[in-house]
Order: C-alpha cells, then sequence, then structure tokens
C-alpha cells in the first residue's frame, strides 16, 4: 500500500507536473497568439487597405510621378517571443527536424504586425504613401545569464520613408 | 537621460528629401546608445513569457532607445549645421549579456 501511494506521489510529482507546465503554457501560448492573429487579422481589413497598393507602398527608391512636399522617417520596431511551452516543445521537434510551426506563425505574426503600425504612423503623420520599406530581424535577449538565454526574444525593425503630398 | 532640447531635422531613408533640394553633403553622423533592461520589467516580461507573443515591455524599451539615438544623431548634424540627414539606416546587435546596442547612421546635408 506504502509502495504504490509512493509510485503514485512519484508520478505525479516526477512526470506529470514537471511536464504539465510548459504544456499548459504550449496550450495558453497557442490560445493567446491565435487571439492575436484574429486581431490583426480584422484590424488589417478594417485600417489596412488604404496603404496596400503599389502606388502608396513600396520597398523601391524610385518615386515616379509623385509630386511630394515633405517627406519623413518613419521606424517602428516590435519585439515577439514563443511562450516558454513552446521553446519545451520546440526542443523536442527540433530533434527530427522539419517545421517548426509555433515559431514561424509567432514570427510571421511579429512582421504582420510591425508593417500594419508602420502604416498606422505613416496615417497618423499625415502620409499618403510609403516608400523604400526596409525590415530587419535581430535577437534581442536582456538575459543577465546563460540560464535565461532561452528566454530571447526577436525584434523586427520596420522603416521607411513616408511621403506627404 | 533624455536631451534638454529636441531638435526636429528632415530625415529620409532614401538618397534625396523628398519635396527639398539638397544643396551641400557635410558627411557621416552616428548615433548609439545601450541599453540595459530593467528589473522589474525582466520579472515581468518572464511571466509574459508564458504566454508568448508580444513583449510589451521590450518593444517599449527598444523604441526609446531608439528615439535616443535617433536624437543624438540628429544633435551631431545639428552642430555640423545641417538641416537635414539622408540615408538613414538602424543596427542593433547584442554587445554584452543583459544589453543591446541600438545604432543608427546617416548622411548629413543641407536642404532648402
Amino acid at each position: 500500500m506504502a509502495e504504490s501511494l509512493g509510485l503514485i506521489f512519484g508520478i505525479v510529482f516526477g512526470i506529470i507536473i514537471p511536464l504539465s507546465f510548459p504544456l499548459l503554457s504550449w496550450a495558453m501560448g497557442r490560445w493567446y497568439q491565435g487571439r492575436l492573429v484574429e486581431a490583426l487579422d480584422a484590424n488589417e481589413k478594417a485600417h489596412g487597405t488604404i496603404l496596400q497598393s503599389d502606388r502608396f507602398s513600396s520597398t523601391t527608391k524610385k518615386m515616379d510621378n509623385m509630386t511630394a512636399t515633405s517627406a519623413t522617417l518613419l521606424h517602428v520596431s516590435i519585439c515577439v517571443g514563443p511562450s516558454v511551452g513552446q521553446v519545451v516543445l520546440m526542443w523536442f521537434k527540433g530533434l527530427f527536424g522539419g517545421r517548426l510551426q509555433s515559431y514561424d506563425a509567432v514570427l510571421d505574426y511579429g512582421r504582420r504586425e510591425v508593417l500594419f503600425r508602420l502604416k498606422q504612423q505613416a496615417d497618423s503623420f499625415g502620409c499618403t504613401s510609403i516608400h523604400n520599406i526596409r525590415l530587419e530581424t535581430s535577437v534581442v535577449s536582456f538575459a543577465k545569464n546563460n540560464k535565461e538565454s532561452r528566454r530571447s526574444s526577436v525584434e523586427f525593425l520596420a522603416f521607411a520613408t513616408g511621403i506627404r503630398q | 537621460m533624455e536631451p534638454a532640447t529636441t531638435i526636429s531635422l528632415h530625415m529620409s531613408n532614401v538618397e534625396t528629401i523628398p519635396g527639398k533640394t539638397i544643396r551641400a553633403s557635410l558627411g557621416l553622423v552616428t548615433g548609439s546608445t545601450v541599453r540595459a533592461k530593467h528589473i522589474g520589467k525582466d520579472i515581468f516580461a518572464g511571466l509574459k513569457n508564458i504566454v508568448g507573443g508580444e513583449l510589451k515591455a521590450y518593444t517599449e524599451l527598444l523604441n526609446e532607445s531608439r528615439n535616443e539615438a535617433i536624437q543624438r544623431m540628429m544633435m551631431q548634424a545639428h552642430s555640423m549645421g545641417a538641416n537635414g540627414v539622408v540615408n538613414v539606416r538602424f543596427a542593433t546587435s547584442n554587445v554584452a549579456a543583459g544589453a543591446s546596442e541600438l545604432f543608427c547612421y546617416g548622411t548629413a546635408v543641407v536642404v532648402e
């Protein structure tokens, strides 16, 4: 009796509790990030259409047939990271290789969000078009020691020249 | 450490400033800042890591720091007698554990 009780305690404290936190964090991460993406989808539909065409946003430096009155530098950055549980599960997935779905979902979200915010900033500065958009990615870690280094996050920076016509 | 006076110059990341004419080019100007993170924000960001997504504390910190780097670049340009900076580029690097360097550079110009 005492032995089987010990075994149950062993299973609960040795396996279930250590595993349940990453799984819970993974599930919460999936849910929360899904919500973020939905909100972004809705925002893009509602406000993102103004600057969607080539005429209004481009990655080129040429500005043909445009008569600008003034220009301004726009820059937006955002820091995103996967949840702790996703990092743990990604480690297991990494043993087999292949697509790391939770990671590329996070990165895709970050990139879309930063472009959307760039457009918002352009709007708030009264710009009618955005030119020479550049996107940069860097790993930002403010971790004070090595143990925390997997808590690193990815920074997306978008900068562009906004044109007022 | 916010600079006492905020200067506003014409800036762009293309070779010209649209709508203006460049009269003179004065050379390279740079601005950089190294920032470490507040420990309170550290703990909060750690909690936020349970769900992932955007880490607002880091986003704000980086935006503040980048604005400061730009401000320093503009002050340098201003002291050279320029009223515009073209071809602005940004760079971010991890210089030490717990700190990040934000760097920006461009060409100081006189525009009309």
